[in-house]
């Protein structure tokens, strides 16, 4: 079974790992809105991110659209392959489609994110 | 754009929708947020030229002839959710204008842009879902039509910035590549001043809006406004604009 994830309001979702990494991504809801993703600029491994701080841009043919930390930490992985690849991120969001890792200053930080059933309440709100 | 990036940060505190509308001086070219700075060199038009990076995406806009504006609206805002509505929104306003005048103007529909590369370097030379294009037999025209106005979005954590830019008229300095047909060479004699459209445009769109124009302005700075100069230090420098 999928470890469960936990999403920030701006799309972006955190799942805990079991050696402590953080893996994040973007929504399929996030993915599917943007549409015809163009570009993709990410943060170089080893980059100190913020919780709720911009650490990377995707752009479509419609928006550029920053993406946010959902926790604090160190990037310690990136998915290099994305950018030349970006139909990964709406074929699998949550596997192959992860865009970075994040080893947390505080992992506790995941609870202040919201859960399934929440995010899908927040999705079901925006999509009205 | 720092002031841009100012006016977004306001429209997100108040949530309000913002906007501000200007001209250049001196006349500069703008790159979208993601363009090479390298493709700037292969423009001998533009040499000397002063160059700036927006932090929205699209193609290189030749600032002179054009009148641009950025709004900003919460991104909880009916037109904030989409992309698209906030295109329809604006554009569509000035589609109304110039049909009211009897110019055969339009959106951009998603199968058009489709087939219309996105890649040039030039903004006006592209087609995206929502551009305004005027169906005119002249140079410069593109799957039907030349483009009049052109947009580009920035989605932030709780706000959405659009920027745009209303060709009023063909730049007089360029021959080449970066040479469109504005307003005034289309609609010269049939569909009225330019100026008068603008301000159309901006009470049809006040009217969509649902308030009156003098409400969409009102927010200003001064120099020594740390926020703004931190904005500024920003987009001044060397690692934005040659970020790519």
């Amino acid at each position: 079974m999928d470890k469960p994830r936990r999403y920030a309001k701006s799309h972006e979702w955190a799942r805990l790992e079991d050696d402590g990494v953080v893996t994040v991504g973007i929504s399929a809801y996030a993915v599917e809105a943007l549409t015809d993703l163009v570009f993709m600029q990410l943060p170089e491994v080893g980059a100190t991110v913020t919780a709720g701080e911009s650490f990377g841009e995707i752009e479509s043919v419609k928006a550029v659209s920053d993406l946010y930390a959902p926790i604090s930490g160190e990037v310690v992985a990136v998915n290099a392959e994305l950018p030349g690849k970006l139909e990964t991120l709406g074929d699998d969001p949550y596997g192959s489609g992860w865009v970075i890792k994040i080893k947390p200053a505080d992992v506790g930080q995941l609870e202040t994110l919201l859960d399934q059933t929440a995010y899908d309440t927040l999705v079901g709100s925006e999509s009205h | 754009m720092a002031a841009d990036e100012a006016l977004a940060h306001a429209a997100e505190q108040s949530g309000r929708v913002l906007m501000r509308l200007y001209g250049w001086r001196p006349d500069t070219v703008s790159l979208g947020g993601f363009q090479a700075f390298a493709e700037t060199e292969q423009q001998p038009e533009l040499a000397g030229w002063p160059i700036v990076r927006r932090p929205s995406g699209g193609g290189a806009i030749v600032h002179g002839s054009d009148l641009t504006y950025c709004l900003a609206l919460p991104a909880t805002h009916p037109w904030g959710r989409r992309p698209e509505d906030l295109y329809a929104a604006v554009h569509g306003a000035l589609v109304e204008e110039l049909c009211h005048r009897g110019v055969a103007a339009s959106m951009v529909d998603a199968e058009v842009a489709a087939t219309v590369a996105d890649d040039s370097f030039f903004c006006f030379d592209r087609r995206a879902f929502g551009d305004v294009v005027i169906t005119a037999a002249m140079a410069g025209a593109v799957a039907g039509g030349c483009k009049v106005l052109g947009s580009a979005q920035r989605r932030l954590a709780g706000v959405v910035l659009q920027h745009g830019s209303l060709l009023l008229r063909r730049h007089p300095s360029m021959t080449g590549a970066g040479s469109h047909a504005g307003l005034a060479e289309i609609i010269g004699g049939t569909g009225g001043d330019s100026a008068a459209v603008v301000v159309h445009w901006l009470e049809r769109l006040a009217a969509r809006l649902g308030g009156p124009l003098a409400e969409m302005a009102g927010v200003s700075w001064t120099a020594d406004d740390p926020d703004l100069s931190r904005r500024v230090n920003r987009y001044a420098g060397a690692a934005w604009l040659r970020r790519r």
